[in-house]
């Protein structure tokens, strides 16, 4: 395979001013994260001490293998909700290795709020659990949480995909043969209760740790009973009388010595045999894709240069290079794992769209995993196309890619607008994973559009009305809904409401990718086939 | 199966005759059989046509570097895609990939392009595109200016024709 050649100039101004623009982002983003991750109030972090507890993060990074890397999910869920009070959505998700096991971790932050769930917690557990579940990864649950976050409940407790679908997926993960283990470090109350009790395995701290399904204040008011934690569900009686736990430990760090050690029993489970070679890291410096981003969303970039600085030794063999050149497809490897890549160089057009097809069929019928690099404002509009059936070969881009057996995962590096989204593996369409770089905009259309729309819909509400026609007033709304809408394309309002997996600062995209794909392989290919393609 | 590299600059044509039970190299029309004996103290260790031969070798990408006999050699092998070179793709014409409007020229008639060099900027369906020169050559017109819109497949730049050979 040919290496790419990059046209890139690192000396030229455009580079320079990118790279200082993409620089100030992910500075930006490394301050969100580290802010998520440890800053809490000198109250909270005093009362995990006083109860002899550790902070959810140490029990994370004791827990996983020493030297290993941690793929941590979703860091900054929900920080654009609640006005910022649940950091992260009070849960801790990644993907690490414990006992040379690959799993995935959940664990409750017990330093916000006792780690009571909020809606988005919740959805951030169901997500890492339906993780588990496309990828077979045996999950590890830390369990410290205070339970439903009360004021907001209706948006916790009752719907399809909130707090029992934790449940159901423990279920459906223990009857698929993947395994999960708990540690209980807290009190597990009412459905908190089941996470440790749908559990294979669990360990639960003498002390602090408790399981019950209902709590001594709760007790006394239904029934009079006056009953202490301990007796009520502590360790000694959860282990030695009722069997809803199976092993007591003195301390955080025996429990977790105990997980490790009963993690280390575990089957390890057989990847597919994807084709792989010998990793090489990519021949061009990945840091300069700071200086490839172009500053501004209606700037384009040659998606080449951002593919040379992913895969393995910047090799990319490209299938079609002449045709239908708005979408680059093609092979390479990353982490030696070979990846089949569709990656946007403008509007999908016709050509574009069948090109993507037909490499995503090679892709299904190659067994190759399929790898989707974002930077699209949509399929082209106007009577032109629409009579060469853009919309019917857009279709049967969305099929094939909907119908694909291999597994998925997606970048959003810069725009995704419109159908443009759908059609190159946007999250309804259940990618293995989904991560977002730091300027990315997602949206149904882009902001300048969307604003003037509106606009235009407002003055024709008015003439309709025979209202006066008010420059000022419209000028206001205008700035009014830009503002609003902007803040709604911004890649932190995406993460905020889990539609993906996390920001990446984008040098970090090959290990994110290479540790994803690892991953996947532990689950068989889907189901081959398609539905009806409209020709 | 044929390889093409260089050693030091030189070049040299090899094609591998079998692999088993020993290695039948052609090297530049002389034939060879190599015999591989395995490493002592980190060097590897081969016999060509009777004679024995220490090295150690160290790989990066498509260039090897070799010590052999107190000399460090550089040897880089040649990608059989990149000796064809991208020779049928280089046109006079810079064409639309997609409708839109001009938003920036920036070179002029007359001037010298780089392959690959951003000649003008685009916009269509609200995204920036840099058209490039296919080829090295003089830019002969501009078809079209700023703010002039095109259609797919408009012929927006031609480059002066380059003399033929004959």
């Amino acid at each position: 395979m040919r290496r790419i050649q990059s046209a890139i100039n690192t000396a030229s101004p455009d580079f320079r001013q990118n790279r200082d623009h993409y620089r100030r982002l992910v500075a930006e983003l490394h301050e969100k994260q580290s802010t998520a991750r440890h800053a809490r109030p000198e109250r909270d972090i005093a009362r995990l001490e006083r109860q002899g507890k550790m902070l959810p993060r140490e029990r994370v990074e004791k827990l996983l293998d020493p030297g290993t890397p941690f793929l941590e999910l979703s860091t900054l869920a929900a920080n654009m909700d609640y006005e910022g009070e649940s950091p992260g959505a009070s849960i801790i998700t990644g993907i690490g290795i414990v006992s040379g096991r690959e799993v995935i971790i959940h664990a409750d932050d017990s330093s916000i709020k006792g780690g009571a769930w909020y809606p988005l917690s919740v959805k951030k557990i169901i997500r890492c659990l339906d993780i588990a579940l496309e990828n077979h990864l045996p999950v590890i649950h830390l369990c410290d949480s205070a339970g439903g976050f009360l004021p907001l409940q209706s948006e916790v407790f009752p719907d399809r995909h909130m707090a029992g679908r934790i449940f159901r997926n423990q279920c459906l993960l223990s009857k698929a043969g993947i395994k999960q283990l708990s540690l209980v470090f807290g009190q597990c109350t009412a459905g908190g209760a089941y996470i440790p009790g749908l559990s294979d395995y669990n360990v639960i701290v003498r002390g602090t740790g408790a399981v019950f399904l209902g709590g001594p204040p709760l007790v006394k008011a239904a029934t009079g009973e006056e009953v202490g934690v301990e007796e009520l569900g502590g360790a000694d009686m959860h282990t030695s009388v009722s069997g809803t736990c199976d092993y007591p430990a003195a301390s955080e760090e025996e429990a977790i010595a105990i997980g490790r050690e009963i993690v280390a029993q575990w089957d390890r489970p057989q990847k597919w045999a994807c084709q792989r070679e010998e990793p090489a890291d990519p021949y061009y410096d990945p840091e300069e894709l700071y200086g490839i981003l172009p500053d501004d969303i209606k700037k384009g970039f040659d998606i080449r240069e951002v593919i040379a600085r992913i895969v393995d030794g910047s090799r990319f063999h490209e299938y079609q290079p002449n045709y239908g050149t708005t979408l680059v497809c093609g092979f390479a490897n990353i982490w030696g794992w070979k990846v089949g890549i569709l990656g946007n160089n403008g509007v999908l057009f016709n050509d574009s769209s069948l090109k993507g097809a037909h490499f995503m069929e090679l892709c299904n019928q190659n067994n190759t995993p399929l790898v989707f690099l974002q930077n699209i404002t949509g399929y082209m509009i106007g009577q032109a196309y629409e009579r060469r059936g853009i919309t019917k070969d857009g279709a049967k881009m969305i099929m094939a890619q909907t119908c694909s057996r291999v597994p998925k995962f997606t970048v959003m590096c810069h725009g995704s607008f419109g159908a443009g989204n759908y059609g190159m593996c946007g999250r309804a369409f259940d990618g293995r994973f989904l991560f977002g770089w730091p300027g990315h905009q997602i949206g149904v259309m882009g902001g300048e559009q969307a604003t003037n729309t509106l606009a235009d819909v407002k003055i024709a509400q008015m003439r309709r009305n025979g209202e006066t026609f008010d420059p000022e007033v419209i000028e206001e709304l205008r700035e009014t809904t830009q503002s609003a809408y902007l803040e709604q394309l911004s890649a932190y309002y995406s993460t905020s409401q889990i539609w993906d997996d996390g920001i990446l600062d984008p040098v970090d995209t090959r290990n994110a990718l290479g540790m994803a794909i690892t991953s996947s392989l532990n689950a068989p290919l889907g189901d081959s086939g398609y539905g009806v393609f409209r020709f | 199966m044929a390889l093409k590299l260089t050693m030091d600059d030189t070049a040299y044509a090899l094609d591998i005759e079998s692999l088993r039970p020993e290695l039948k190299v052609e090297i530049d029309g002389r034939k060879r059989s190599v015999i591989d004996e395995g490493t002592r103290d980190g060097f590897r260790i081969i016999e060509i046509d009777g004679r024995h031969f220490e090295f150690s070798q160290a790989r990066d990408g498509n260039r090897v570097f070799l010590r052999l006999g107190g000399r460090n050699w550089i040897i880089d092998l040649i990608d059989p895609r990149d000796a064809a070179g991208e020779a049928g793709n280089a046109t006079d014409e810079i064409r639309a990939p997609m409708p839109g409007a001009v938003v920036t020229v920036h070179k002029e008639a007359g001037s010298d392009v780089k392959h690959g060099e951003t000649v003008l900027t685009i916009e269509s369906m609200k995204l920036q595109t840099n058209l490039v020169s296919p080829r090295d050559g003089i830019i002969a017109s501009f078809l079209k200016s700023v703010d002039d819109t095109f259609e797919k497949d408009e012929v927006i730049v031609t480059l002066e024709t380059e003399a033929s050979d004959a």
